[in-house]
């Protein structure tokens, strides 16, 4: 029986949550339901996640291999669990569940209707298993798919308010994003056409015997992924999309696109550039000072603009812009501290950004004010939610004992091993823009006379789910250990191809 | 210049998808007009379409069904033909998706150019809340 459960496991973690999402609307009304099966998938997933991540560690990071429907690899589809596919998938399932326990039962003053409500969590359960499905895929065709069903269900959740604005929203990132797929696709294209393979462990392998013949189609396949996946995860000058969308959305779909999903379209451009093109191409064509490049003004540019937002959710999104760029400066970073810092990185930022939008949210909701000037004193009325965006901005600063520092500290590493300094500098100065526009936000909340109205905080699964994520925050910082192993070997996994 | 004249006119279907692919993302990003950008999204994905089948082409190459007549027959790959059918299916979606925001737009703002609505987000807006 183990062996049965072991063996199916990656398909499982995708299937599940597609299936539930497909079969919720048949019990639209009644609301409860709804909720309570989107969580126990959750919570289904997250125990496949932890079972498949035992399995990995026990095995030092052998990955798991599973042939859909038994045509083995050249010719069928391959699914691979690894230890970067384990992380990814712990991410997901441990940063959905919180989500899904906030939105229980709060959804429909923000959405509407119970039919409006259910066709949320659909989306919400098509999201989580297309980003499961990035995690464990290992075909370059299939990634395109699966890119192209979480864009569409984030694009129906920044849309799901009943608002024109969110409606004027979803449509600028549904032309940009389907803008971005369409280069992705042909960037796989000229993968394609030069290799004949689509399994991405046989094209790196024809890649690596035929690059010399054909730079000029690998330059164009690097642009077009580089720029579909940039225009995809919001790189500073691509981010146009990422303010509207990520703040319009109600505040639990704002959450899980700022922490999950931009999260996705980047775990498949480590697959891409480190599983197929490998060290020695994106050397050779110097893509990894791009992307190095690209990172640092991506930091340096997002804290400024954020630093000039008003209203709470815009700051948060345009923050979202600014933490990108060290994920991606992590990307340039090409040895073993670098790669498992900016995976670290990624984790604790998919979690403190979660916590700041549904605190934010929280917030907004209980006291009807979106612009920060207008929130002073709600820390000392809605202690648990104040405390829970504190440790979240903590975190997101790199703080020592919370979980951005030791990302932080990782990527420092790696560039001080890649004898880079510039890196650095630009880490240190965009943790310090930072607290520059997050902190102001503590202060009113805690330090300014609060006006004489009820704000209150929110209701019980609320506040377990900030306080599971918060948690979250603080053990990543305190006792790293597990996730920095996994984390390490993962950028291992991706350092050793080619 | 001849040969590159030449390799240009051996390689059209490169050239189609690659003019395609210009004037798609042109469209996209210069016109203000809902509906054009959203040609111009389908135009970028006819080009990648166009790109993934004349990839796979092979002149004088026979439909990929089994003849044991002849076993020595070239066969074109049918693989990128039907990825093509799955990019068909996700590009209509990615339409079908963008209209009904459209009409919800032009309900909301009565206009379908991009300028206007970002014109007019506020007093919207404010209709909405009263």
């Amino acid at each position: 029986m183990p062996a049965v459960i072991t063996a199916n496991l990656p398909v499982f973690v995708v299937i599940a949550p597609l299936f539930v999402g497909f079969v919720l609307p048949t019990f639209a009304r009644k609301m409860r339901l709804v909720e309570n099966l989107v969580i126990f998938i959750e919570v289904l997933m997250l125990a496949g996640a932890v079972y498949l991540t035992s399995i990995i560690l026990a095995q030092e990071g052998n990955p798991i291999i599973y042939s859909l429907g038994g045509w083995p690899a050249p010719w069928g589809i391959e699914l691979e669990a690894g230890s970067l596919s384990a992380f990814f998938l712990l991410i997901i399932a441990g940063i959905s569940l919180p989500i899904a326990l906030f939105a229980r039962g709060n959804l429909t003053e923000e959405v509407g209707n119970k039919e409006r409500v259910a066709r949320f969590y659909v989306l919400y359960l098509l999201l989580v298993g297309a980003l499961a499905g990035i995690a464990v895929t290992n075909d370059l065709f299939n990634v395109f798919v699966l890119v192209e069903v979480a864009t569409l269900s984030c694009c129906g959740l920044v849309s799901a308010r009943n608002q024109p604005w969110a409606a004027k929203a979803a449509f600028t990132y549904l032309i940009l994003a389907t803008l971005g797929s369409t280069l992705v696709m042909g960037g796989i294209g000229f993968i394609y056409i030069i290799t004949g393979h689509l399994n991405m462990g046989f094209a790196s392998q024809e890649l690596g015997r035929i690059w010399q013949d054909n730079p000029n189609v690998i330059w164009m396949a690097f642009s077009f992924l580089l720029v579909g996946f940039g225009v995809k995860s919001a790189l500073f000058p691509l981010h146009v999309w990422l303010p509207d969308a990520h703040s319009t959305a109600p505040s639990p779909a704002s959450a899980i696109l700022s922490g999950l999903a931009i999260k996705g379209y980047m775990i498949c451009l480590f697959k891409i550039l480190y599983k197929i093109f490998g060290f020695t191409l994106m050397q050779e064509f110097s893509v990894h000072r791009i992307l190095l490049l690209a990172g640092m003004v991506a930091i340096i540019a997002g804290s400024i603009l954020a630093l000039s937002q008003d209203e709470l959710k815009r700051r948060l999104a345009f923050s979202t812009v600014s933490q990108v760029g060290y994920i991606f400066l992590g990307l340039g970073i090409m040895n073993v501290k670098g790669l498992s810092g900016t995976l670290f990185y990624l984790a604790s930022h998919a979690v403190c950004k979660s916590i700041l939008f549904l605190a934010a949210g929280a917030m907004i909701a209980a006291s009807g004010k979106h612009n920060i000037s207008e929130l002073a004193g709600i820390g000392r009325k809605m202690p648990i939610t104040m405390a829970a965006f504190t440790i979240g901005s903590l975190g997101l600063v790199g703080v020592p004992l919370f979980s951005g520092f030791v990302g932080k500290w990782y990527l420092i590493l790696g560039s001080l091993e890649a004898k880079d300094i510039l890196p650095i500098i630009v880490i240190i100065m965009g943790s310090v823009l930072c607290a520059a526009y997050l902190f102001p936000v503590i202060r009113i909340a805690y330090f300014e006379p609060a006006p004489a109205e009820a704000w209150q905080d929110p209701g019980l699964s609320q506040k377990i789910a900030l306080i599971l994520l918060a948690a979250a925050v603080v053990i990543l910082g305190v006792l790293p250990g597990i996730f920095l192993k996994l984390a390490g070997m993962a950028a291992a996994e991706l350092l050793v191809f080619n | 210049m001849k040969m590159l004249l030449q390799k240009l006119i051996i390689n059209y279907p490169y050239v189609a998808a690659a003019i395609l692919f210009a004037i798609g993302v042109l469209t996209v990003l210069t016109r203000s007009n809902l509906f054009k950008k959203l040609l111009g999204i389908n135009i970028m994905e006819s080009a990648i379409f166009v790109l993934f089948i004349g990839g796979s082409y092979i002149r004088g190459g026979a439909v990929p069904i089994l003849n044991k007549n002849n076993p020595g027959t070239l066969y074109i790959n049918p693989l990128p033909s039907a990825l093509m059918l799955t990019g068909i299916v996700v590009s209509v979606s990615v339409t079908a998706f963008a209209l009904a925001l459209i009409v919800r737009l032009y309900k909301a703002y009565g206009t379908t150019n991009l300028q206007r609505i970002e014109e007019m987000r506020n007093e919207v807006k404010d209709k909405c809340q009263q």
